[in-house]
């Protein structure tokens, strides 16, 4: 594996990024690959099972929903719902939470207190009761989600990251760099940042994770994208009325939520490992 | 140790007051973002446009926001904490039939929780670099990768539909009457003499407290084994060792006993969110809690009872972290002595 980079030299992180790369293929050629519109119904259709299963039929390999939606087209779609989510929401989240955290840590004083305040305040809600109240206020939409998991989730970041900062920045390099007359601003990006960023990246991953999973709470609470577009929260969540009779449509979206968090786990814990960053919390939702 | 347990109760009530005072803004400043009236809502839908008037004078809704979160605020420190609009019933009586309920959820839930993540935590630790832990390790991360509202649905379909095995509805089979006692239906059932009713109670809890319980086990797990991989460093283990103490004597009353201490303080953060997590699981087995009323609420925009169950949550998890500090207190010897 010598051929690969670094963070990549790691069974873990190959096969995470591997599930992750198909999960994001099938997202970015939903429109060509999908046999059938998502939201397209055929009520002569409805509740079909898998084409494994007895009964299936090869129009709709995965089977048909309530209303005869095919389910192989609406987890496809529904792919690019959680990717969106989960890259966007994810990459807010590490701003917010890592300029707070490198303000806070490097300057310390007031403005740590004031943001350590601010954090207290947001970890004495379970996340679940703080996005759901966030998306009552802000209303049903893609912007919204996301907007609301950057606001839940940018502690994960800012806690982790904040007490990471306060021990580089007792390091002589960044001493010498303040010497050499660079700036406040320059210091943190050039001489605090690079220390960092491996445990910057790390979060990342198991944030995206975290993020796939509120937004399957957020849809399956019927509080996320809207019911035009298809998301795997959503499906499960119209799967439970037929439980009895069609358990694959509960499962097969079960199973894209289970695959996409565990590749971002995967890689997560790979990169953890590889580069070797102190994180011995394990952060989830 | 009596007193320092109760100065640590006294002074994290001091910080939970600013706390809660700041959540409480929120609570009424996100919810106030809603397009929807209130006064209105509150009315029968014949209502004449005077009569809604009448009800935001009466409501307090015309006057300006601050004074209104401050009534609001003098309201529920009063214990006036409103009427819900879609049940027309006082919000603390909703809160006080949801509550216990979530609560002994959420309690036998990390009992599960701390039980197999404890076990698992030792199991992977004395499989050290052997394959064992490799399995427990992959293991864990599949687990973390369910949620626990998954968690639940896939419990359901297996023992409920598939195998009939267990009660995936509500808390008593049908027919049975509860016993209002305590309002913590196990508790009132034993102590009313009504076995059968304890039983059922109990039957109906094991789905939703195992897939609570099973999602917050991988986190434990890995803090007792990394903890336990740091205590194995120090001195004292091998002083024990050469004091030839036998191995099981070494890892339960030296090392154990020292790795407990970062493993619980975890775990006060994994009661918290497990707490939350029982919010999608009520749901799921419609488990009448204060997940069942939050989202009930939310379908409903019921507001009242969305901000009081907001910030019951918030109490309830500075509660948690408070018993959490106390227990750190009691178990480590070097907090104890000033």
């Amino acid at each position: 594996m010598t051929f690969l980079p670094i963070w990549l030299r790691n069974t873990r992180s190959i096969v995470g990024l591997s599930l992750l790369l198909i999960v994001c293929g099938a997202a970015l050629l939903a429109p060509l690959i999908a046999p059938h519109d998502p939201n397209e119904q055929d009520l002569l259709n409805t509740l079909l099972p898998p084409v494994w299963a007895e009964g299936g039929d090869a129009v709709y390999p995965f089977g048909t929903d309530s209303l005869g939606r095919d389910i192989l087209s609406r987890l496809l779609f529904g792919a690019r719902v959680a990717m969106t989510v989960a890259i966007t929401a994810s990459f807010g989240a590490m701003l917010l939470g890592g300029i707070l955290a490198h303000v806070a840590g490097y300057f310390g004083g007031w403005v740590d207190w004031l943001i350590g305040r601010v954090i207290d305040v947001w970890l004495s809600f379970p996340p679940v009761v703080l996005s759901l109240i966030l998306m009552v206020g802000l209303g049903s939409g893609l912007q919204n989600v996301i907007l609301a998991i950057i606001l839940v989730d940018w502690t994960r970041f800012c806690r982790v990251l904040r007490a990471e900062v306060m021990i580089v920045r007792r390091r002589d390099y960044v001493a010498a760099a303040r010497l050499l007359g660079f700036s406040h601003i320059r210091t943190i990006a050039r001489e605090v940042l690079p220390a960092t960023l491996p445990l910057l990246i790390t979060l990342m991953s198991l944030e995206m994770g975290v993020a796939v999973v509120v937004e399957a709470i957020l849809s399956f609470a019927g509080m996320s994208v809207g019911t035009n577009v298809p998301a795997w929260g959503q499906m499960i969540s119209d799967a439970r009325q037929d439980i009895y009779i069609s358990p694959w449509s509960l499962l097969l979206p079960a199973f894209a939520v289970f695959i996409t968090v565990f590749g971002f786990n995967l890689l997560g814990d790979g990169l953890r490992r590889s580069l070797d960053t102190r994180l011995t919390q394990t952060e989830r939702a | 140790m009596f007193a320092t347990i109760l100065s640590l109760f006294l002074r994290r009530l001091l910080t939970a007051i600013p706390t809660l005072f700041v959540v409480s803004g929120l609570l009424f400043i996100v919810l106030r973002l809603l397009p929807v009236d209130p006064a209105a809502m509150s009315l029968p839908p014949n209502a004449t446009l005077d009569e809604i008037a009448a009800m935001r004078t009466a409501m307090g809704l015309d006057k300006p926001l601050p004074v209104q979160f401050l009534i609001w605020l003098g309201q529920i420190l009063s214990g006036d904490f409103g009427t819900s609009i879609q049940f027309r019933l006082p919000v603390w009586q909703l809160i006080s039939d949801a509550l216990p309920a979530t609560i002994e959820l959420a309690f036998l839930s990390m009992i599960v929780a701390t039980i197999t993540g404890l076990s698992a935590g030792l199991l992977a630790f004395h499989f050290r670099d052997r394959w064992g832990e490799a399995v427990l390790d992959v293991g864990s991360v599949v687990v973390l990768s369910l949620p626990e509202f998954l968690w639940a649905l896939l419990l359901m379909l297996i023992f409920g539909v598939w195998l009939n095995a267990l009660p995936f509805m509500l808390r008593l089979d049908p027919g049975i009457e509860r016993p209002v006692i305590t309002g913590f239906l196990l508790l009132d059932t034993l102590l009313a003499g009504r076995f059968d009713a304890f039983l059922s109670a109990l039957r109906h809890m094991i789905l939703p407290v195992l897939a609570l319980g099973i999602s917050a086990a991988p986190a434990i797990m890995r803090v007792l084994r990394s903890s336990l991989l740091d205590v194995y460093q120090e001195d004292y283990i091998h002083q024990a060792r050469l004091r030839g103490l036998p191995e099981r004597r070494v890892l339960l009353r030296h090392g154990l006993k020292n790795a407990i201490l970062p493993t619980l303080s975890l775990m006060g953060v994994q009661f918290g969110f497990l707490f939350g997590g029982t919010l999608l699981v009520e749901v799921i087995f419609s488990y009448p809690g204060m997940g069942n009323l939050m989202i009930d609420a939310i379908r409903n925009v019921d507001m009242p009872v969305i901000q009081i169950v907001g910030l019951t949550y918030c109490v309830m998890v500075l509660l948690i972290s408070t018993i959490v500090d106390a227990l750190y207190l009691v178990l480590n010897p070097k907090l104890r002595v000033r």
